[in-house]
């Protein structure tokens, strides 16, 4: 049966309907016809020949729902995926996919706490630095996407986070 | 007095401590790992004649513990230590420390180390010998905020503040502006304070367009020092090298040897030994100032390797059993080009931010004039508590052009998938005109991607990376709905057969 996904990478939107036919799959990307042939290799690892065009492909979904990493030439690529529909449905009910505006600030990468710079309460405006987390001996000011108001400071200096770990909630 | 090496303790881990092993190997000398807890299974181990673990994860409890190592040199029986770079690799206390315990440091002696470590002090060294200083030295101490201020005003701004102690980046910050000095200044020096244990900072006039080019040296016990060509290491970022190549573009035959008999001069003027790198300054007009020495084997010395076909590391083991250079000046002769890429584990369009996780997928370039120093393999880890450098990649070709055609080759080749790396930054820049025309300075990448961003996808590979997303999912769903379907009947009387054996049981069967 065929398949209707929405990919977005860059706020670049894909449509794309995939079907399996007897050589491989009928992949139509923005009403483009493609013939893609597809061998699963080790875990994530693909290669794909699309219309004999040779592309390896490393596919990890990263945690959120609908969110995936790609490894590919050399490059890792942030994409989301949905289904068509559901995602056209959401759009008219005024829900936004995947671009929502997150004002949780979270530890880029696994390290140390080992300077907050604002309390709760703090007006903090747009590049303002809000911690410090210090990972592989470099030191990295942690700074504000937006301007707003710290709602709470969940990070503790001394304490070591994980990737992903809310830092600064900013509202 | 010659001595012969029998087996060499790597006191390192990653690339450096395999490229250190291979020499070993080379040379039919036995090596000896050392371990952190995160590192039992690491590349290094796998390659060793024997290891021993040293302590847990965090480098301060394990690679730099003095006792732990030198407990296991003890126990190994090795006679040299190989500090690689980084670690315990200019530490002055402890190669004294090897000294004492009969051990051989392989590099220079203790006070050379300490002399030329402490910024302040070679600078003087360098004076003493002759050798042009960049203009606004001679700071000094900086422990009074206002004090210091004043001072880097009376230099001008921009300002770079540097750590006493440093290397690598660390504790150091370019200040354009007063108001930015002190966050700077203190950020610097607690830098400075976590990674080398000493706070101090020192100011310096910051050039705009410089390029940072270096020049190996090599120095034996019978008073032989000669210099093996530079190395070109503008392109860098938060002050870290991440392109480096020989011959700089704009050498000339004449500055290479006046740069080479400066680097030679500072080397006798300091009793130097062993392997180790003079840093220049090489500003616009072709004038050139001392920056510092480096006391070690530098990350980027193959790229010297490949244009001069020397081993370092072999040499160094030579300099090390008290053997006389097996070449002199006369026999150093710079072949072709060679380039080196650093791939970090780091997200280049985050600042660089580093990326830990594990390898799920690793397979490196090959091919004419390809060599990949890697300190890693499929499946392993990238942890959190050292140097994100996964490999360096290094590409020789018979002309500049060859090797950056070489270089692109080798890069569209690497796969590596489950951390972030710098791979696709290496491919923007090898193709930007002013890299390619040689058109480069220290401020190259903040000049020409002002906006930090150096992923560029092209629409191809953003739609094929769109459709391995759909089809990964197609798949997957395909995969649920087929086993679903076939594990249906089988499970079903599997569990029949359990109930019937335990019945059976019951009933005395």
């Amino acid at each position: 049966m065929p398949q209707h996904y929405l990919v977005t990478i860059d706020e670049q939107e894909f449509d794309i309907e995939v079907e399996f036919v007897g050589e491989g799959y009928r992949v139509t990307v923005n009403g483009n016809e493609h013939l893609v042939r597809r061998f699963d290799m080790e875990s994530v690892h693909s290669l794909m020949l699309v219309d004999h065009m040779s592309y390896e492909a490393f596919v990890r979904g990263n945690g959120e729902q609908g969110q995936r990493s790609v490894f590919m030439l050399g490059r890792e690529i942030d994409a989301h995926i949905e289904d068509y529909n559901l995602a056209q449905l959401k759009k008219a009910a005024g829900m936004s996919g995947p671009g929502a505006v997150d004002t949780t600030v979270k530890a880029p990468m696994p390290g140390l706490v080992i300077d907050i710079k604002v309390s709760p309460g703090d007006t903090v405006s747009k590049g303002q630095a809000l911690c410090i987390v210090e990972a592989m001996k470099m030191e990295n000011v942690i700074k504000a996407p937006a301007d707003g108001t710290v709602k709470a400071v969940p990070a503790k200096t001394g304490s070591s986070v994980e990737k992903g770990d809310v830092l600064i909630d900013i509202e | 007095m010659t001595r012969k090496i029998k087996k060499i303790l790597i006191a390192n881990r990653g690339e450096i401590a395999v490229r250190v092993m291979r020499a070993c190997r080379d040379l039919d000398i036995k090596s000896v790992a050392v371990f952190s807890e995160c590192d039992s299974t690491a590349f290094h181990v796998r390659i060793a004649d024997e290891a021993y673990p040293i302590g847990p994860s965090p480098s301060n409890e394990s690679y730099l513990v003095f006792d732990n190592i030198i407990e296991a040199a003890r126990k190994s029986g090795a006679d040299a230590i190989h500090p690689g770079y980084g670690f315990l690799s200019e530490n002055s206390a402890f190669a004294k420390r090897c000294e004492e315990e009969g051990l051989v440091f392989i590099g220079p002696k203790p006070d050379t180390i300490a002399l030329l470590g402490d910024k302040l002090q070679a600078r003087e060294a360098a004076r003493r010998a002759g050798l042009p200083l960049v203009p606004g030295e001679d700071i000094g101490d900086v422990t009074d905020t206002q004090a210091a201020l004043a001072k880097a005003e009376e230099i001008g701004f921009p300002v770079l503040v540097k750590a006493a102690a440093g290397g690598g980046g660390k504790g150091m910050r370019v200040v354009n502006k007063a108001e930015d000095f002190e966050e700077a200044l203190q950020r610097a020096s607690s830098e400075a304070k976590s990674a080398f244990g000493d706070g101090r900072v020192f100011l310096e006039r910051y050039l705009t367009h410089p390029r940072h080019v270096e020049i190996q040296i090599m120095a034996d016990e019978h008073g032989n020092v000669i210099y093996l060509g530079e190395r070109e290491c503008s392109i860098q970022r938060r002050h870290q090298k991440v392109i480096e190549e020989s011959p700089s573009p704009i050498m000339t035959p004449e500055l290479r040897k006046k740069m080479g008999e400066a680097a030679v001069s500072i080397a006798r003027e300091t009793g130097y030994l062993n392997a180790g790198t003079v840093e220049f300054m090489v500003d616009q007009d072709l004038s050139f100032y001392f920056l510092e020495v480096n006391t070690r084997l530098q990350v980027e010395h193959p790229v010297t390797e490949m244009v001069t076909g020397l081993d370092l590391v072999k040499g160094q083991v030579y300099v090390a059993e008290g053997k006389e250079l097996p070449y002199g000046q006369s026999d150093v002769k710079l072949r072709g080009h060679a380039i080196e890429c650093r791939i970090y584990a780091e997200d280049p369009d985050s600042g660089f931010m580093p990326s830990t996780g594990t390898l799920s997928n690793y397979r490196q370039p090959a091919g004419p004039g390809v060599r990949v120093d890697a300190g890693v393999t499929i499946g392993s880890q990238i942890p959190i508590y050292y140097d994100p450098m996964v490999a360096k990649m290094v590409v020789w070709g018979s002309t500049r052009e060859e090797a950056i055609g070489r270089c692109k080759r080798a890069l569209e080749e690497y796969r590596i998938a489950g951390v972030k790396t710098t791979i696709g930054f290496h491919q923007t820049v090898l193709n930007n005109e002013r890299f390619v025309a040689g058109d480069i300075s220290t401020r190259f990448l903040e000049e020409e991607y002002p906006d930090n961003k150096y992923i560029v996808l092209d629409d191809e590979t953003r739609r094929a990376a769109a459709m391995a997303v759909a089809l990964d999912k197609f798949a997957n769903e395909r995969r649920i709905t087929l086993g679903r379907r076939e594990n249906q009947i089988p499970e079903q009387s599997r569990w029949v057969n359990v109930h019937r054996r335990l019945n059976l049981k019951r009933m005395g069967g």
